[in-house]
């Protein structure tokens, strides 16, 4: 026991030493954090900026301007009507853009009459893949059916309430988990497999199999050390969150149980991969090989119902998703049950790659 | 006589498909000795001293360090035995201070602060003992390994190439350093390629050459066995002199410029000077060399040594 803690702390120095180790650990959760926080929860409503061209420029077509207006999704910013539309698009390089027709009045006012021949069509330039595309078109829609409703005097007899499943909750009590998962898995994941390379290199392990430490303590004093650091860096980015942005999750006692388990997956697996590494450069590019794409498709900066049912299914392979979902359950959620599934899904994986890291890898030459 | 500290025989390690790294050497090693084993890089000096410090399994053979056997029990060594590996670098991010008192943690042994200063004043560490690792000098950085690995006090000291690629001054303090551990007792192992560093350090010499022991014995013993003894150099003399040397039936050889007539029997000195000085000569200066352990290296493996690589 007290060579384990002998190591954790001679290898807590050196780590906590490194700029690398201390950016990623406390730095790099709380940048997130601020960045996203500020992106998403600085005004409550994110709106969308809308050039409008008015061709027509009658009381009608300004009525029409007030019901997008009253959306609240958009700001709208006037074209000048002499303009070509497609020109100042291009000239001004814009993503989204509105035109309303100069028969915009007159159309209406016919369709009113007998002679109904269709509706006037405004029309919504932009790009289909941004996602303010689908903001300004909501709003156009919206505004475009209520301003139907009050012109032909329709009440409307079906109409949407929205009440939130966690009142209260934002975009950055979901995005938290995320964050935190991917600082454990940077950390642990990172880590590992270029200590791993760098100790087989520069003769460490060698050196350390000259002495009474054991290699199961070796690994066993990682895991201490990593479960404290992170479970420092939960704290640390909650409280950020917390204070700065006002998030409502909450730490329990089962997200700090989640940290030690998933710190011993993610240092199991970088020693596993570390078993094989030669170098710590080589360390370093196949653990971003793998992280990187697991960081994304494991849902941590959006939710897995966003992506295509392929990728949904590789989500499925990879330990990051179960470690993040079991942090949302308990600390967003409020699910303990499906929190406890997740986290034995985390320590069986975590087991798996420990027993494999610890029987294949050797401090001593072939 | 000497107790016997480590016993080798017949070792090998071989690896696939046909490299004998180490091939059948046997050797013993008498305790309060400074044992160097000497050999260009590739000759196996690595692979046997980490066949003995339990890092590698030996292919065949048997090797005993305390009646221990290595591949079998090193574990039961390890609080008499010190290491300083090839190429030792130091945990960047610790100071020498930390790192003894880490290092000795992982021996279980607990080190009074005073303990781990008279340790690092030993190897001259004092003044930079609270200086991170990374910021030490390559001489700096193998006092700090050697520091570490006097930690449990060895009986025994494995030293794998200490002083490969450390300037001139550097490498003297640690022979220096490395010739006061064997007055306080401490048997030590030293490979090396460093000719002048066998000749000077060593009490017993095994010369190895791919993968065997070529020659074994102190640097004197050496010398006499395999080298010339002693050499009448003739500075620039260049190969004409040569000619006319050879021509009056004196053995000579020439290098760099320079003419150089060995002779055995340094009672015939006075005759082969004789000999020489009635040829008409253009040479820039003519001294004696006594022979050196290159020289005997040169005789044994037929070429040179530069920094651990053979020039034929």
């Amino acid at each position: 026991m007290s060579r384990i803690l002998v190591d954790i702390k001679g290898f807590g120095r050196q780590y906590l030493r490194s700029i690398i180790g201390a950016f990623f650990t406390f730095a790099f959760p709380i940048l997130l954090i601020v960045l996203f926080g500020s992106i998403y929860s600085g005004s409550g409503t994110q709106k969308v900026s809308l050039p409008v061209q008015n061709l027509d420029g009658s009381s009608l077509s300004v009525a029409y301007l007030n019901e997008l207006n009253n959306t609240t999704l958009v700001n709208i910013e006037m074209i000048p009507a002499d303009s070509n539309i497609t020109t100042y698009i291009n000239d001004n390089s814009l993503s989204l853009a509105l035109q309303i027709p100069a028969n915009f009045r007159s159309k209406i006012m016919s369709g009113l009459g007998p002679n109904y021949s269709g509706p006037v069509f405004v029309t919504v330039y932009g790009d289909k893949s941004q996602s303010t595309f689908g903001t300004a078109a909501a709003a156009v829609e919206t505004a475009s059916m209520s301003f139907n409703y009050n012109l032909s005097r329709t009440l409307p007899l079906v109409a949407q309430e929205v009440k939130g499943l966690k009142e209260g909750y934002k975009f950055l009590d979901y995005f938290l988990p995320g964050v935190i998962g991917i600082t454990v898995m940077t950390n642990s994941l990172f880590s590992m497999s270029s200590i791993c390379a760098e100790y087989r290199q520069r003769g460490y392990f060698k050196l350390l199999a000259t002495t009474k430490l054991r290699k199961h303590e070796w690994l066993l004093s990682k895991f201490v050390f990593f479960s404290i650091i992170l479970i420092l860096s939960l704290l640390a980015t909650f409280a950020v969150a917390s204070v700065f942005f006002g998030t409502h999750s909450t730490i329990t006692p089962l997200s700090l149980i989640m940290i030690p388990a998933g710190a011993f997956l993610f240092v199991s697996l970088g020693m596993l991969l570390g078993v094989a590494i030669k170098d710590p450069e080589s360390g370093v590019a196949v653990a971003n090989a793998i992280g990187f794409p697991m960081m994304f498709l494991s849902g941590s900066f959006f939710p897995l119902d966003m992506m295509p049912h392929f990728l949904q299914l590789i989500a499925t392979a990879l330990p990051l998703t179960y470690f993040n979902n079991g942090l949302r359950d308990t600390m967003v959620y409020g699910n303990t049950g499906g929190a406890i599934i997740n986290l034995l899904i985390v320590v069986v994986i975590g087991f798996i790659f420990f027993f494999l890291a610890s029987r294949l890898m050797s401090w001593k030459e072939r | 006589m000497s107790e016997e500290l480590i016993q080798v025989e017949g070792l090998s390690k071989h690896y696939p498909p046909d490299v004998k790294a180490v091939d059948n050497v046997s050797f013993a090693i008498q305790a309060g000795q400074i044992f160097s084993m000497l050999g260009p890089n590739g000759a196996g000096k690595t692979t046997t001293v980490e066949i003995l410090e339990g890092l590698r399994n030996p292919t065949s053979g048997t090797a005993t360090i305390f009646g221990v056997d290595v591949t079998k029990d090193y574990s039961a060594l390890r609080e008499r035995v010190g290491i300083l590996p090839q190429s030792f670098e130091p945990f960047d991010n610790l100071k020498p201070i930390e790192a003894v008192q880490y290092w000795a943690g992982l021996y279980d042994i607990k080190m009074t602060k005073s303990q781990v200063n008279t340790l690092l004043e030993r190897v001259d560490l004092t003044e930079r003992k609270s200086v991170l690792s990374k910021n030490l000098s390559g001489g700096e950085k193998r006092k700090l390994g050697i520091a570490l690995s006097l930690i449990n006090e060895p009986e025994l000291l494995f030293l794998d190439e200490p002083t490969t690629g450390l300037d001139p001054k550097a490498r003297r303090d640690l022979w220096r350093l490395i010739e006061e551990i064997r007055k306080k007792g401490t048997t030590v192992f030293l490979t090396t390629h460093y000719l002048e560093e066998a000749e000077k350090l060593a009490d017993d010499v095994a010369i190895m050459h791919k993968g065997k022991i070529v020659a074994r014995g102190s640097p004197h013993d050496l010398i006499a066995r395999y080298g010339k003894m002693t050499v009448i150099v003739l500075s620039g003399a260049g190969s004409e002199a040569l000619r006319e040397i050879r021509r009056r039936g004196i053995e000579a050889t020439e290098e760099n410029g320079d003419v150089l007539v060995p002779v055995k029997d340094p009672t015939e000195m006075r005759i082969v000077f004789q000999k020489i000085s009635g040829i008409e000569l253009h040479a820039t200066d003519i001294y004696t060399r006594r022979q050196s352990l290159e020289d005997v290296f040169l005789n044994l493996v037929g070429a040179k040594m530069d920094e651990g690589d053979l020039k034929t």
